[in-house]
C-alpha cells in the first residue's frame, strides 16, 4: 500500500510574479489565492489578480504611491513574521491623512499596521461583533469602549495586493470606540459592516520590525495612546504608598524619647538666677536629637525662665536652648481658667556621639508678691520647696522628617499627575466627542 | 470501508475512504470520478488549482470539537469579487466538517439537514428569493445577521468529496455571522438546499499538524 499523501513534499513557492497589462513591469504576489486586486507599483494601475488571470481594472492613477515601508519588507511584531504586501492611503475626504500597511503570514492571515499622525497601531480584523452597551460604548471581550471618532474614510492611493477590490475613491463609514491602548474600528459600506481591533503599538517596536524612521513626538495623542504616565501614577501611587506607610511605622517605632538623666533642681525663693550641671550623659548614636524636658511641679502663676547649654566633654562645643515654663489661673465672670502649663520642652537637633554635660541657668519668678488667692502664699514660698525636674533624653526621628519624606516621594507624583491630565485632556480634545467648549490643543 | 481501485483513466492508486463520499478527483491525472455499485465512473478532468500560499493542504490533520480530523478533500469557489477554499475534513468517528478559508480566516462548519431550519426568511431564500443583507435571522435560538449573499462559482476540486463539484458550477451562497464568531453558511443549487453551522476558528486552535510548508516561511508556533 502507498502512502495516500505525501509526507513531506517540497516547500510551496511563496511568491508568483505577474507582468502588469499596462506597464509590462513584475509584479509579484505574495498571497497569490486570496489576492484580489494588485496596484502595479511602477505604473500605479490596478489589476485583478484572482486565481492568477490577471485583468486591467483601472489604467495608471495620477500619483503613484511611495510607502515608507517598501512592499516585501518582513518585520515581527508579537513574535510572528509579517510581510508588508499592500498599502493604502487614506483620508477623511481629503483631510487628516493617514496610511495602512497590509501584512501578511500564510500560517498567520492578515493584519493591518496603520500609521496615524506618526504613531501606530496593528490591526486585526473581527470575526465577532462588539455589543453596544449604552450610546457612547461598546463592549468586546468584557472591556469597554467610549466613542471618539466618527465620519468617512476614502481611499486615496494604492500599491500592492488586497483581498478585496480597492479601488481608489472607495469611501467608507467609520466609527471609532477607544480605551487605553485599544481602539475599536468599525467600517461600513451598503454592502457590509467589518470590525478591527487596532492595538496601539510604541515606536520603538515598529521602529525594530521595520526600520521605519523614527518620528517627532506624537501630539496630540492617538485617540488609543495610553498616557505614559498612566501606569507610572498607579505604581507610584502604590509603591509610594507603601514606602510611606513603611516611614510612618518606623517613625512611631523609632520616635519615643529614651531618657537618659534626671535631677530634682530647688528654685531660690529669692528669685535670683541658679545653675546647675547634669551630666555627663552619653550619647551613642552619631546623631542624635537630644531632647529636654523641665517640669514645674508646683507652678501657679509665675514662670521659670530656662536656659540650656550642651556641652561637649570632649571639645567644649556648645549646643544651646532656652525655654520657659508659665501657667496663671484666675478667676473672672466665665469662670475658672487656666493659662500656659507646667512644663517646658525643647529639643536640639543633630547632636553628635559624645560625652555631654547639661548646664541648666533657672530663674523662678512669681506674677504677685503677695497673692491672696494662695492660702500658703504660693509656689515660691520656702516652705512649699519650689523645684524643678529636669530630664534629658535623646530621640531619633522627627514627625518633621517625614513630612519631609512625604513631600520628597509625592511631589514626583503629583507633577506625573500634571502631566497625565494634560496628556489626557489633549487626546480627549480630538474626539467628535469632546464637550463643545474645547479649542485647538495647546501645542 | 477504505477501497482502493484503479483510475480507470490512468491506472493510479485511488482511495475511497467511505461510501459517503463517492466523489474523488484522481490525484494523479486529475480526472473526476464517481463511484457507484457499477463501478467507477469518470465526469471529465477537474481544471488544475489556481497557484495559492494556503498553509492547508490534503492530509493535513487536527483536531476540532474534541476528535481528529484529516483533510480530504477541497474545493475551489470563486465570486465577483475574489476565491475561496472549502477544506472537507473526515473525522476519527467517520463525521464531516467543511473548513472555510477565506481572507485568510477560517470558519468550521458542519452540514445540517434544513429542515432543522426554522428561520421564515431562509425558508424564503431556499425558495428562491434573494438574501436582504443586513437582515437578523433567528437560528437554533441565536441571532445572526445575514453578512454576504453572493452567486458563487466553482473552480475546481481535489481529492475526496460528498458531491461532484465540476468546473462552472453554479450555486448561490448566502453567509450569515454571530456576535460570538458564530457563522452559518446556506447554498441553493436550483431546488436544492445545503445548510451549513459553525464558528470562526484560527488555525492553531486546530493544533494541526502537517500544514503545508511554504517557501521562506517558517511554520508557526502552533505547528504540532
Amino acid at each position: 500500500m502507498q502512502a495516500e499523501a505525501p509526507l513531506s513534499p517540497p516547500p510551496a513557492p511563496a511568491i508568483r510574479a505577474l507582468a502588469c497589462p499596462n506597464c509590462g513591469g513584475t509584479v509579484e504576489l505574495r498571497a497569490a489565492g486570496y489576492t484580489v486586486h494588485v496596484g502595479c507599483q511602477y505604473c500605479g494601475s490596478i489589476l485583478d489578480a484572482t486565481d492568477g488571470l490577471v485583468k486591467l481594472v483601472t489604467q495608471a492613477q495620477t500619483a503613484l504611491a511611495y510607502p515608507e515601508i517598501p512592499l516585501g519588507t518582513r518585520g515581527t511584531l508579537f513574535d510572528v513574521e509579517w510581510e508588508a504586501i499592500g498599502y493604502l492611503q487614506r483620508s477623511q475626504n481629503g483631510a487628516y491623512r493617514w496610511d495602512e500597511y497590509l501584512l501578511f503570514n500564510p500560517y498567520h492571515g492578515y493584519r493591518w499596521l496603520v500609521n496615524a499622525r506618526g504613531g501606530w497601531s496593528f490591526g486585526t480584523m473581527l470575526t465577532r461583533v462588539p455589543t453596544m452597551q449604552t450610546f457612547s460604548t461598546y463592549a468586546l471581550d468584557g472591556q469597554s469602549y467610549t466613542r471618539f471618532f466618527r465620519g468617512d474614510a476614502q481611499v486615496d492611493r494604492v500599491v500592492g495586493e488586497f483581498y478585496w477590490r480597492v479601488t481608489v475613491g472607495e469611501t467608507v463609514k467609520t466609527g471609532d470606540w477607544v480605551r487605553p491602548g485599544f481602539m475599536l474600528s468599525r467600517e461600513a459600506n451598503d454592502r457590509e459592516i467589518s470590525w478591527t481591533i487596532n492595538q496601539w503599538l510604541p515606536e520603538r517596536d515598529v521602529v525594530a520590525a521595520f526600520g521605519v524612521t523614527p518620528a517627532a513626538r506624537v501630539w496630540p495623542p492617538l485617540p488609543h495612546q495610553p498616557s505614559p504616565w498612566g501606569a507610572w501614577l498607579g505604581k507610584g501611587a502604590k509603591i509610594g504608598g507603601i514606602a510611606l506607610a513603611f516611614l510612618l511605622l518606623v517613625s512611631l517605632l523609632l520616635s519615643g524619647t529614651r531618657w537618659l538623666a534626671s535631677e530634682a533642681l530647688p528654685v531660690a525663693v529669692d528669685g535670683r538666677e541658679q545653675s546647675a550641671t547634669i551630666g555627663p550623659v552619653h550619647l551613642v548614636s552619631r546623631w542624635q536629637r537630644v531632647r529636654v524636658r523641665t517640669t514645674v511641679p508646683r507652678l501657679e502663676n509665675g514662670w521659670v525662665d530656662l536656659d540650656y547649654s550642651l556641652v561637649d566633654r570632649r571639645n567644649q562645643q556648645v549646643y544651646a536652648a532656652s525655654g520657659a515654663a508659665e501657667r496663671y489661673e484666675g478667676v473672672d465672670s466665665d469662670g475658672p481658667w487656666t493659662e500656659g502649663s507646667r512644663d517646658s520642652d525643647v529639643s536640639i537637633a543633630g547632636v553628635p556621639a559624645g560625652d555631654y554635660d547639661l548646664i541648666v541657668e533657672y530663674k523662678g519668678n512669681r506674677w504677685s508678691q503677695n497673692d491672696t488667692a494662695y492660702p500658703d502664699g504660693g509656689w515660691m514660698e520656702p516652705t512649699n520647696a519650689p523645684q524643678i525636674v529636669v530630664e534629658l533624653g535623646t530621640g531619633t526621628l522627627y514627625a518633621g522628617n517625614f513630612l519631609l519624606a512625604l513631600l520628597l516621594i509625592a511631589f514626583p507624583w503629583f507633577v506625573g499627575l500634571m502631566l497625565h491630565l494634560r496628556f489626557e485632556k489633549a487626546r480627549k480634545e480630538q474626539s467628535d466627542f469632546a464637550p463643545a467648549a474645547s479649542g485647538d490643543g495647546d501645542d | 470501508m477504505r477501497l482502493h481501485l484503479p483510475c480507470p483513466h490512468c491506472g493510479a492508486d485511488v482511495v475511497f475512504r467511505s461510501p459517503a463520499l463517492p466523489n474523488r478527483v484522481c490525484d494523479a491525472c486529475h480526472t473526476m470520478l464517481v463511484r457507484s455499485d457499477d463501478g467507477v465512473a469518470q465526469l471529465g478532468i477537474a481544471a488544475a488549482l489556481p497557484f495559492d500560499v494556503s498553509p492547508v493542504r490534503i492530509g493535513m490533520r487536527g483536531t476540532a470539537d474534541g476528535g481528529g480530523f484529516e483533510v480530504i478533500g477541497r474545493v475551489r469557489w470563486s465570486w465577483s469579487d475574489g476565491a475561496w477554499n472549502e477544506w472537507l475534513l473526515l473525522f476519527d468517528d467517520a463525521s464531516t466538517a467543511w473548513l472555510g478559508e477565506a481572507m485568510g480566516q477560517f470558519m468550521l462548519l458542519r452540514e445540517h439537514p434544513f429542515s432543522e431550519v426554522r428561520s421564515k426568511t431562509l425558508r424564503a431564500i431556499a425558495k428562491g428569493e434573494p438574501a436582504q443583507i443586513g437582515h437578523k435571522v433567528e437560528l437554533f435560538g441565536r441571532k445572526l445577521v445575514l453578512a454576504d449573499a453572493r452567486e458563487a462559482l466553482c473552480i475546481t476540486a481535489e481529492g475526496e468529496l460528498p458531491f461532484t463539484a465540476p468546473s462552472g458550477w453554479r450555486v448561490y451562497n448566502v453567509d450569515l455571522r454571530g456576535s460570538d464568531g458564530e457563522c452559518a453558511s446556506l447554498q441553493r443549487d436550483g431546488s436544492t438546499v445545503s445548510f451549513y453551522h459553525g464558528r470562526y476558528v484560527t488555525l492553531a486552535d486546530l493544533a494541526p499538524r502537517g500544514l503545508r510548508a511554504i517557501e521562506g516561511w517558517s511554520l508557526p508556533g502552533y505547528a504540532g
